[in-house]
C-alpha cells in the first residue's frame, strides 16, 4: 500500500526534509553471504558492445540534418560585455543561427569567472561554428578580480552563512588535553576531465523535446529543462543509453543544453552543443580549493577531547559549500567538536559535485592531524583509531544503521602489519613507509525509485526503469538482483534503461545512490513478478504456491516431483505477458546510513628528489551487501587512481593576477597515467546492512578515493618524518616538508632531546 | 591552409616544415603558428641511424629501441612524450619543439611573443627557468637537446654544419628567437661521437608523458665530462661550473634541489 510519509532525503551530505509517497517494502533480506547470483563476480552485460565500439554514445550521436554549435565564452575572469555585435558569425559560412546574451538567461553579459557562455552559433559542421565565434565583434570591460578566498571571507564574499556546528564544550575539551595539534591544509582544484566531454543533442519532435546528453541524471535534466523553457515536463524526453563518465558533474543541463535548444528551435534542426576538451578544462566544474586550518586535542593516552575545524571551501563564481567538515563531525567518538565552514565566493568557475565533495577534502586534512597526533604521542595509528572509535552517530546523535569499520580495521591489519618489512627496504636516499586512513561517507540511496519487470512467454525477463548507468556498471548490477529473485539465470535478463520515455522514475546517479536506490526497487519488482508466476504454476500443475519455488529459470516444488524450465510453464502465455512493479521502500527512520572503509598506502620517497611512488595501496571498504564483487574491485581500483591524481599530480592553476586559467589542456593538467597505478588489493566486508532496505545494500561509486589521499600523506610521513600539508603532494611539497622535517630535527638535538620519529 | 609534398629539402618557398606534426599542429590549433602553407617534409628529410649520423627525421621511438646510440641519447628519448608521440615525433622536431611556458602556449603577449613582460616571473612559474631567466623565464622542455647537448653533437643544415650549442640563443629584447635556424633552413642530420659512457635522468610530475621538471644528462668521454640540462633555462642549458649562481624564482627553487641532486646522480653514474 502506497504510505505518505515526511523524511529526510540525503545526496552527498546534503539533506533536504520532504513529503514522499513510499512503498511498503515488504521483501525480507537475503541471509548474508553470497547468493547464485548476486554477490559473485559478474562480467558487464554490455561490456563487449561497449568494447567494440557499437555503443552509442551522446558524442557518437548524429541525427540528420543535425548542426554543430561552438560557445563564445569569457576569456576574463571577470569582465562585462559592452557591446556585441553576432553580424559577423551570422554572415559566415555554413552558419545557421547565433544567439547572444539578451536571447537566453544562461548566456551572460556579466561574467564572474572565466569560461562564462556569452553567446553561441551553430553551423553545419563545428569548424564553421568556431570560425564564425571568432567573428562575433565584442567589447569587453575588465573588472577587479577577487581569487584569494580569505580576503573573499574577509569581505564578506560568501556564497552562504557560514556553517557552524558544535557539539559539547570545545573549550574545556582543548583545555582538558595533554596535548594540542595544530595544523593548516590546502587541498587544490581538481577536474573530473570525463572521457567524454559535457554535450547535448537536443531536437523537436513535433511539440516534443527531445534531449539525448551525457548525464546523470535523467529525470532531472528532464524537469529542470521542461522548467527552464516552460513546457510541461512530459514534452521533454531525455535519453542516455551509454555515458562516458560524470563523477558529479554531469547533474545538471548546465548552459551547453539549453544553448543547444534554443537554436534547435532557431533552424528546426537537431543541434549538438558539445565542449571541447579545453572548455572541459575550464568551464565545467570542479573540485574546488580548500583551506583547513585544524586543530585536535588529546589525552596522552590518545583519547581525543577536542576537536576543531576552520574550513574555508574556494566554492567560485557559484556552486555550493561542500560538508568539508563531515569526516571531521562523523569519523571519531570526540565529544567536543566545533567546525565552521565558509563558502568563498571567487572570480573563479563555479565548483561543481566531484565524487564525494568535501570528504575527500575533509578526510585528507583530519586524518593526516590524526597521525601527527600518533606519532607525537608515540601511538600506533591504528590503535588511536579504534580507541577512538564512534558507535553512533554522535553528530546528530543517531545510532547507525549499519557499521562495520571495526571488522575494516581487522582485516587491514595483514596490511598494516607489513610496515615493518617495508620500512627495512629503506635506502640511504630512497624511504619507504606505510600509512593508513578511514574512511566515511554517505551513499544509502533513497525513494523515489520505480522498476517494472516483463517476462515474456520464453520464459526471459526485462527490467525496465528510467535509470541511467553512468559507466559503474548498474545495469549489470540490477541484471544480477532481477536474475537472482526471479531464480533464473543472468544471461536471461536484459535491461532497458537510459529514456524517461521508456520506464518510471529513477534516482539520480550521484552521491553513491544507483545499487542502493535502484537495487531494492528492481528485487521488489522481480519479486512480484516471481509471485504471479508461482500463482501460474500452481494453478497450472495443481500444486499449493506454497511448495513452489523458481530456481536456475526452473519451476521446482518441495517434495521435487516438478522440476520443469520456467519457459514450459509460462509457455501457454503466448503472447500475454507477467508484468511486475517494484518500489524503493524508505531509508530506517531515524538513523544514519553511511559507508565506511580504511586504506593502507605503501609508499617511496626518493628524499633528495621529492619523488613518491604509491607502491601498493589495500582497501577494506563496509557498504553492506555487494551485488557484484567484480564491478565492486574496478569501482575500488577506479576511485583509487583517480585518488592518486588527487594526491600527486593534478591541480588547475591560474594566473595569480588575473584569475585566467593556465592549465587547459591534459598536457599541462596531469592526470595520472597507468606507470603511476601501484598494486591494488581489494577487499569488501559484505555484510548486509540489516536496517536497510530489502538488500541491505549502498553505494560504492565514492568511497574507494576518500581515504587515498591521506593514506598517501601518511605513509610519506612514517616513511620520511615529514608533515605534507598540501595537495597535490608536487615535489615542491615533498621537498618543503622534508626541509621542515630536518630543521624540527636539529632543533631537537641542539636543545639534546632525543632526535624525533 | 594548404598542405603540399616537399620535392627537396631547400623547398619550402616560404611554407612552414610539418614532419611528425606534434608540435605544430597543436601550435596551430592555439593559433601561436599561423602558416599560409604547410610543407610535408617526411619524403625528403634523412631518416635512420648510420654509423654516428642520425637523420634529423628519425622517430623517437627509433631511436628508443636502438642500441647503436649513446645511453643518454636512448634513455632521454624513451622518457620523452608516450609512446604515440614517439612514434610520430622526430629528431630535430623535438630539437625545435617550443616552450611549455603556459602564458606562452595560451598566447599571452610575453615577452617571447614580442611583448614587454615575462608573466611568469610575476605568475605562476612551479615549472619555469632557474637559471638565464631574467628576461624571460621559460623552460625548454627538450629531453633529447638536452642529451646531445651532453654528448657533444654537431647539427648539420641545409646550409652549414654548427655544435648543437650553437642552435640555441637567449632570446633577448631585439631578438626574441630561442633558435639560429634561418628561415628556410632545414636540419637534416644530427652527428652524435660515441662517448665512453652517457645517462639521462629525469624528475617528472608522473611517472611517464611529462615534459621534465629538471632533466640532467652526463657525458664522459677520456677525462672530459659535459653535462647538460633541460627544463632549466629558455634553452637547453650546458653546465660550465655548478649551480650556484642559478637565479630560482620564489616558487621554483624546489627545481634548484632536484637539478643538484640528479647532476650529481648523473656524474657518479658515468664511473
Amino acid at each position: 500500500m502506497a504510505r505518505l510519509i515526511r523524511t529526510e532525503k540525503e545526496v552527498e551530505g546534503r539533506y533536504e526534509e520532504v513529503w514522499l509517497v513510499v512503498e511498503e517494502d515488504a521483501l525480507e533480506q537475503w541471509p548474508s553471504g553470497p547468493r547464485e547470483i548476486v554477490g559473485r563476480p559478474a562480467t558487464r552485460i554490455d561490456g563487449l558492445e561497449r568494447a567494440r565500439g557499437e555503443a552509442v554514445y551522446t558524442a557518437d550521436l548524429k541525427l540528420p540534418g543535425m548542426l554543430h554549435t561552438a560557445v563564445l565564452r569569457s576569456p576574463f575572469a571577470h569582465a562585462r560585455v559592452v557591446r556585441i555585435d553576432l553580424a559577423g558569425a551570422l554572415a559566415s559560412p555554413g552558419v545557421h543561427a547565433a544567439i547572444g546574451p539578451e536571447d537566453i538567461s544562461q548566456l551572460e553579459e556579466e561574467c564572474g569567472f572565466q569560461g562564462a557562455a556569452v553567446a553561441a552559433v551553430c553551423a553545419d559542421t563545428f569548424a564553421q561554428a568556431r570560425a564564425a565565434v571568432a567573428a562575433i565583434d565584442v567589447e569587453w570591460e575588465q573588472l577587479d578580480v577577487l581569487l584569494d578566498p580569505d580576503e573573499a571571507i574577509a569581505r564578506g564574499e560568501q556564497l552562504d552563512e557560514p556553517r557552524v556546528r558544535t557539539r559539547g564544550d570545545y573549550e574545556q575539551g582543548l583545555a582538558d588535553a595533554d596535548v594540542v595539534l595544530e595544523g593548516e591544509f590546502r587541498t587544490q582544484v581538481v577536474l573530473h576531465n570525463s572521457l567524454e566531454t559535457h554535450q547535448s543533442v537536443v531536437q523537436w519532435v513535433g511539440d516534443t523535446l527531445e534531449v539525448y546528453i551525457s548525464t546523470q541524471y535523467i529525470w532531472g535534466i528532464r524537469d529542470e529543462v521542461a522548467k527552464g523553457i516552460g513546457i510541461p515536463a512530459d514534452k521533454v524526453r531525455v535519453i542516455c543509453h551509454y555515458m562516458g563518465g560524470g563523477f558529479g558533474s554531469k547533474n545538471s543541463p548546465d548552459d551547453y543544453t539549453f544553448i543547444a535548444i534554443e537554436l534547435a528551435k532557431r533552424t528546426h534542426r537537431p543541434v549538438r552543443c558539445a565542449l571541447t576538451r579545453r572548455e572541459e578544462n575550464i568551464a565545467t566544474g570542479n573540485r574546488n580549493a580548500t583551506i583547513q586550518r585544524l586543530t585536535i586535542g588529546a589525552k596522552s593516552d590518545g583519547t581525543l577531547t577536542a576537536l576543531g575545524g576552520e574550513y574555508v571551501n574556494a566554492v567560485g563564481w557559484s556552486g555550493w559549500v561542500a560538508p568539508t567538515e563531515g569526516p571531521m563531525q562523523l569519523l571519531y567518538s570526540c565529544p567536543n567538536v566545533k567546525t565552521t565552514t565558509w563558502g568563498a565566493k571567487i572570480n573563479q568557475p563555479p565548483m561543481k559535485a566531484f565524487r564525494a565533495p568535501g570528504f575527500v577534502e575533509g578526510t585528507f586534512g583530519v586524518e593526516s592531524l590524526l597521525d601527527e597526533l600518533a606519532a607525537k604521542l608515540d601511538l600506533d595509528p591504528l590503535e588511536l583509531r579504534r580507541k577512538n572509535y564512534a558507535h553512533h552517530d554522535a553528530a546528530d546523535e543517531r545510532p547507525f544503521s549499519g557499521k562495520s569499520l571495526m571488522e575494516c580495521y581487522r582485516r587491514a591489519e595483514p596490511h598494516w602489519d607489513r610496515r615493518l618489512e617495508v620500512r627495512s627496504r629503506s635506502t640511504e636516499t630512497v624511504k619507504r613507509g606505510v600509512g593508513l586512513a578511514s574512511q566515511i561517507w554517505y551513499g544509502g540511496g533513497g525513494p523515489p525509485s520505480y522498476a517494472w519487470i516483463r517476462v515474456g512467454s520464453d520464459g526471459r525477463a526485462t527490467v525496465v526503469t528510467a535509470m541511467q548507468d553512468i559507466g559503474t556498471g548498474t545495469k549489470t548490477a540490477m541484471a544480477q538482483i532481477a536474475a537472482e529473485e526471479l531464480g533464473i539465470p543472468l544471461e536471461h535478463v536484459t535491461v532497458s534503461l537510459g529514456d524517461s520515455a521508456r520506464g518510471p522514475y529513477a534516482a539520480i546517479s550521484a552521491g553513491s545512490s544507483t545499487t542502493p536506490s535502484m537495487g531494492p526497487a528492481v528485487r521488489a519488482a522481480a519479486a512480484d513478478a516471481k509471485r504471479q508466476i508461482i500463482e501460474i504454476a500452481a494453478q497450472r500443475y495443481h500444486l499449493e504456491e506454497r511448495v513452489l519455488d523458481l530456481r536456475g529459470g526452473t519451476v521446482v516444488s518441495a517434495d521435487g516431483n516438478l522440476s520443469t524450465p520456467l519457459e514450459e510453464v509460462v509457455g501457454l502465455l503466448d503472447d500475454a505477458q507477467i508484468l511486475g512493479k517494484g518500489a524503493r521502500g524508505p531509508n530506517p527512520t531515524g538513523m544514519q546510513v553511511l559507508t565506511f572503509g580504511v586504506q593502507v598506502a605503501e609508499v617511496a620517497v626518493d628524499i633528495e628528489t621529492g619523488e613518491i611512488w604509491v607502491e601498493r595501496i589495500a582497501a577494506v571498504h563496509d557498504i553492506g551487501r555487494v551485488i557484484n564483487p567484480l564491478g565492486a574491485s574496478s569501482q575500488i581500483e577506479g576511485g583509487i587512481i583517480q585518488g592518486i591524481g588527487h594526491t600527486l599530480s593534478e591541480e588547475r592553476l591560474h594566473d595569480p593576477k588575473t584569475g585566467r586559467i593556465l592549465t587547459t589542456g591534459l598536457d599541462a593538467y596531469k592526470l595520472p597515467t597507468f606507470a603511476d597505478v601501484p598494486e591494488i588489493v581489494s577487499e569488501l566486508v559484505d555484510e548486509p546492512d540489516g536496517h536497510l532496505t530489502n538488500l541491505g545494500s549502498k553505494g560504492l561509486g565514492e568511497p574507494p578515493i576518500v581515504p587515498t589521499a591521506a593514506a598517501i600523506a601518511n605513509a610519506i610521513r612514517d616513511a620520511t618524518g615529514a608533515d605534507v600539508r598540501q595537495l597535490p603532494i608536487s615535489r615542491e611539497e615533498m621537498l618543503r616538508a622534508l626541509r621542515e622535517a630536518e630543521q624540527r630535527t636539529a632543533e631537537k638535538e641542539k636543545r639534546g632531546a632525543p632526535a624525533g620519529v | 591552409m594548404e598542405l603540399r609534398q616537399a620535392s627537396s629539402v631547400t623547398d619550402l618557398d616560404g611554407g612552414l616544415p610539418l614532419h611528425g606534426g606534434t608540435e605544430v599542429v597543436p601550435l596551430i590549433k592555439a593559433g601561436i603558428l599561423r602558416p599560409g602553407e604547410l610543407v610535408d617534409i617526411r619524403g625528403v628529410v634523412p631518416r635512420g641511424i648510420d654509423g654516428t649520423r642520425i637523420g634529423a627525421g628519425t622517430s623517437l621511438a627509433e631511436l628508443e629501441a636502438s642500441d647503436r646510440i649513446p645511453e643518454a641519447l636512448r634513455e632521454a628519448c624513451r622518457l620523452a612524450a608516450s609512446p604515440q608521440l614517439r612514434n610520430m615525433g622526430s629528431l630535430a622536431g623535438n630539437l625545435l619543439q617550443a616552450t611549455r611556458c603556459w602564458y606562452w602556449r595560451l598566447a599571452w603577449p610575453c615577452r617571447l611573443h614580442g611583448g614587454d613582460e615575462c608573466f611568469a616571473r610575476e605568475g605562476e612559474h612551479r615549472e619555469h627557468a632557474i637559471v638565464a631567466n631574467d628576461f624571460c623565464a621559460s623552460a625548454h622542455p627538450s629531453d633529447v637537446a638536452a642529451a646531445l647537448l651532453a654528448l657533444d653533437a654537431t647539427v648539420v643544415t641545409t646550409t652549414r654544419e654548427l655544435p648543437l650549442a650553437e642552435l640555441y640563443r637567449l632570446p633577448t629584447a631585439a631578438d626574441r628567437s630561442t633558435t639560429t635556424l634561418e628561415a628556410g633552413e632545414l636540419i637534416l642530420h644530427v652527428d652524435v661521437p660515441q662517448p665512453d659512457a652517457s645517462t639521462y635522468l629525469k624528475a617528472m610530475e608522473r611517472k611517464r608523458w611529462a615534459f621534465p621538471i629538471v632533466g640532467v644528462a652526463a657525458a664522459r668521454s677520456g677525462s672530459t665530462t659535459r653535462v647538460a640540462l633541460a627544463g632549466v633555462a629558455p634553452v637547453p642549458w650546458l653546465l660550465e661550473g655548478s649551480l650556484d649562481d642559478a637565479t630560482p624564482l620564489p616558487r621554483n627553487a624546489y627545481k634548484l634541489d632536484i637539478a643538484r641532486a640528479l647532476v650529481a646522480r648523473a656524474t657518479a653514474a658515468l664511473g
